[in-house]
């Protein structure tokens, strides 16, 4: 099992307090939900691997904790991260307009410039919208970003996320493969494009 | 008495301190997650191998209890100690140093940790070291740690005078099962004046930092002097409280024929030492604790007695071998010959070549000797017959070897980590290679530190017909990669095998070993001078004139004799002369640091 394992990634989910960062990687991990889950102490922590083209990668995801009092502890997380999910609130328009923020930290904490990020509107399945999906699309593109909306209770898109994330990343040479001490370089899905139809709804990459 | 109560007697005791009761409360929550991460973060780098994930993981899970942080958080903190995320300790030190309840004093979080790793009575060299290392990152000045460990000592001293009844017949079961197993375990070792020991924790208290306790916020140790306190005491010290000394072998235990444990320093402390002398001779050095005098690295030391007909025998034939038969000059030649490295192509002079019987089997015996002298040290460890608290090991030559072998049948043993903190092997006649030291990684927590001299011949002499002559560790580094392993090359102080007896204090400076001397200039060197302590000190000078007093009680022990021993150390106390330089027998002022300018002559001034 563990021979199999091309790569481990670090993924960091981050976002305003509140728009459901623990639900999403609840949803992803361990496939289930809670209305009443508690808010994150300091920073969660759960591996999974996922196989993506045929590739196992074991995924070390870290949940930020996205209280104000919590903030400072935030930083020491964004080193070595290969990716981030960005999560905001599409029912709270307020978790959208401080996204700019976030991307600030984002740009003084991390250490690599070339991370993969990912946007995710979470709580589509509520009935009051805030934030039209072309606004994140755009906001999006214009930050070079994968985008995708979702919900952690329906389950909608929560997997897609994961996976287009990681598939951007193993297809970007450098961020991992210093990552992998032992194995040599396996380029061997550079062409990449046979992605599962399911997905191709929501996921644009950009 | 009811822990909630000893809190706050304590606090009242200790005149509204009660800032450091348990830092769990007193710090906010970010704090406190910083807190436990740094010290998962700091495990994973300290003890990365896998046979300590348990020990680390088992940490971290109860540090967050004790923290009174969420469960929530255990996956995070379990990851940091498996080393997973590699953020490294700036932003969770940063953000420590930062908090309103740490700015002024980072030391609440040592002593906090301390509190911590002794709740149940088991201090693990572990959880020592791990202790100096996030002091150490939060810039808390060093030696804190051990005034931390003696006010916790005092304050739970405190509150296990009075045992209540159901706590002393509980407290005498419990010693007799242990007596029991004691018996079993060796069935030779006395038990006298056990029992009276052990109700005190075996705490003959000494006066060693009196004040300590009172400032630095004794009150963390509230949260243990419950009537938990008894128990975690008898299990520091060894709870049959004869500890070491009470370890006399009644009859051969296989082929060794004197093993001992001699006190060096009369102290208590949470951490021990035992020091392993390598020979014996006669004149000054005609005793295993006279090498040893300036050795304080623990208030408590012990020098381990073994063997000592072989070794006096050894001893005799080194000081013929070299004061006798070896001329001055072939030894000169021979020491220049075996730095420039050209071991292999060494002709021995046909003198020593002569005299070669006269060594060999003295060393010889002496060699097999001390692996099972080491092996047998090893059982006594394990069996925690010094109680529960981290040990050092310091040996040279011989002595060394001794430690050598005590480690490696530690290592083949479970549950043997934990046990050593650091030890130091000086001139050790035993082989370099990083293969066979690669398993003392698992047994030491803090540092393996070889002393070698690369003009060692006689060391190299020895080893002439071995086939690990070319690979002794005494003579060379040894090249194992791991952050434990500190090699040290000596060569400059040691010019021959002999001197690793003569410079001992030089020595044990170089690699680190604290000293009489250093502790006295940590002292002149304090940041945090207490100033209750300072105000002691003044009124007993004012009070004794005559009477000298050195600034630091608590490192002022009697040297300890002992019947069989009869070298002692002279009291001498020149402190009342201004620029003292010690006596004519070139042993120092035990108060000065060096001679020239002593740094207790405003002290004398007062005296004067």
């Amino acid at each position: 099992m563990e021979e199999d394992i091309l790569t481990t990634l670090k993924i960091l989910i981050i976002g305003e307090s509140g728009v459901g960062k623990s639900s999403l990687l609840l949803r992803f991990t361990d496939d289930t939900f809670d209305p009443e889950l508690a808010a994150t102490i300091g920073v969660d922590f759960k591996v999974k691997t996922i196989s993506v083209d045929g590739n196992k990668a074991k995924l070390a995801i870290w949940d930020t904790a996205g209280q104000e009092r919590f903030r400072t502890l935030t930083p020491s997380y964004y080193r070595g991260a290969q990716g981030v999910i960005l999560v905001y609130d599409v029912t709270r328009r307020d978790t959208f307009t401080r996204l700019d923020n976030w991307l600030n930290e984002l740009e003084t904490y991390c250490t690599r410039n070339d991370i993969v990020k990912m946007l995710v509107g979470n709580k589509i399945d509520k009935e009051n919208r805030e934030v039209d999906r072309n606004e994140g699309l755009k906001f999006a593109r214009k930050h070079s970003m994968l985008f995708i909306e979702a919900s952690a209770k329906t389950r909608d898109g929560v997997q897609c996320a994961f996976e287009e994330l990681v598939e951007k990343i193993i297809q970007t040479p450098g961020l991992w493969e210093s990552e992998t001490n032992n194995r040599g370089v396996r380029l061997s899905n550079e062409d990449g494009g046979g992605r599962g139809g399911s997905c191709s709804g929501y996921c644009s990459v950009l | 008495m009811d822990p909630g109560q000893a809190a706050v007697s304590m606090q009242d005791e200790s005149d509204g301190k009660a800032a450091a009761v348990v830092l769990g409360r007193a710090l906010s929550e970010p704090d406190r997650f910083a807190y436990a991460g740094l010290c998962g973060i700091c495990l994973s780098q300290l003890f990365p191998e896998k046979e300590q994930r348990s020990f680390c993981t088992k940490f971290v899970e109860d540090l967050v209890d004790w923290l009174d942080l969420s469960k929530s958080v255990l996956p995070a903190m379990v990851a940091f100690a498996s080393g997973l995320g590699g953020e490294g300790t700036d932003t969770f030190t940063k953000l420590l140093l930062e908090d309103p309840a740490l700015k002024s004093n980072p030391t609440v979080v040592t002593q906090d940790l301390v509190s911590f790793s002794l709740r149940d009575g088991f201090y693990d060299s572990r959880s020592r070291v791990l202790i100096s290392h996030v002091s150490w990152l939060l810039r808390v000045p060093p030696g804190t740690l051990e005034i931390c460990e003696e006010s916790l000592m005092q304050s739970l001293k405190q509150h296990t005078e009075e045992p209540s009844e159901s706590v002393q017949a509980s407290r005498k079961k419990k010693e007799s099962r242990k007596k029991l197993k004691r018996y079993l375990l060796i069935g030779l070792a006395t038990v006298g004046g056990g029992t009276v020991i052990g109700l005190t924790g075996g705490l003959a208290a000494p006066l060693v930092a009196a004040g300590a306790a009172t400032i630095i916020g004794s009150a963390g140790a509230a949260a243990l002097a419950s009537t938990a306190g008894i128990a975690i005491m008898a299990s520091l010290f060894g709870a049959a409280g004869a500890g070491l000394t009470g370890y006399k072998m009644k009859k051969r235990v296989g082929a060794i024929e004197e093993f001992e444990f001699l006190p060096l320093t009369g102290g208590r402390q949470l951490h021990i030492s035992i020091a392993i002398t390598g020979w014996l001779s006669t004149g000054k050095y005609g005793s295993f604790v006279a090498p040893w005098q300036s050795l304080l690295h623990s208030s408590e030391q012990y020098c381990l007695a073994w063997e000592s007909k072989y070794l006096m025998e050894l001893g005799n034939t080194l000081d013929t071998l070299l004061n006798g038969l070896m001329n001055v000059v072939a030894q000169e030649a021979l020491k220049f010959t075996i730095l420039s490295g050209i071991v292999t192509a060494l002709t021995w002079p046909a003198s020593l070549i002569t005299v070669a019987s006269v060594i060999d089997n003295p060393w010889g015996v002496c060699l097999s000797r001390s692996a099972e002298v080491g092996k047998h040290l090893a059982h006594i460890l394990l069996s925690r017959q010094q109680g529960r608290r981290p040990v050092t090991l310091i040996g040279f030559s011989l002595g060394a070897r001794v430690i050598y072998f005590c480690l490696q049948e530690l290592a083949q043993e479970s549950g043997s980590e934990g046990i050593i903190e650091d030890v130091v092997l000086l001139g050790a006649p035993v082989e370099g290679d990083a293969d066979r030291w690669e398993p003392l990684t698992r047994v030491v927590a803090g540092r393996i530190v070889n002393g070698y001299c690369r003009g060692d011949w006689l060391l190299s002499f020895v080893y002439r017909s071995s086939s690990a002559k070319l690979n002794v560790a005494g003579l060379q580094p040894v090249l194992l990669k791991d952050r434990r392993m500190v090699n040290m090359d000596l060569s400059s102080v040691v010019k021959g095998h002999l001197d690793y007896m003569k410079q001992m204090d030089t020595l044990l400076k170089a690699v680190g070993i604290k000293t009489k001397e250093c502790r006295l200039g940590e002292q002149s060197g304090l940041l945090y001078q207490p100033p209750v302590i300072a105000a002691q000190q003044e009124s007993k000078l004012v009070a004794n004139d005559s009477v000298d007093t050195g600034p630091d009680s608590s490192w002022d022990w009697e040297p300890v004799t002992t019947g069989r021993d009869s070298h002692t150390v002279e009291q001498i106390n020149c402190c009342s002369v201004k620029g003292c330089a010690g006596n004519e027998t070139g042993q120092r002022c035990r108060n000065c640091a060096n001679n020239n300018d002593c740094p207790f002559g405003e002290l004398g001034g007062a005296s004067q």
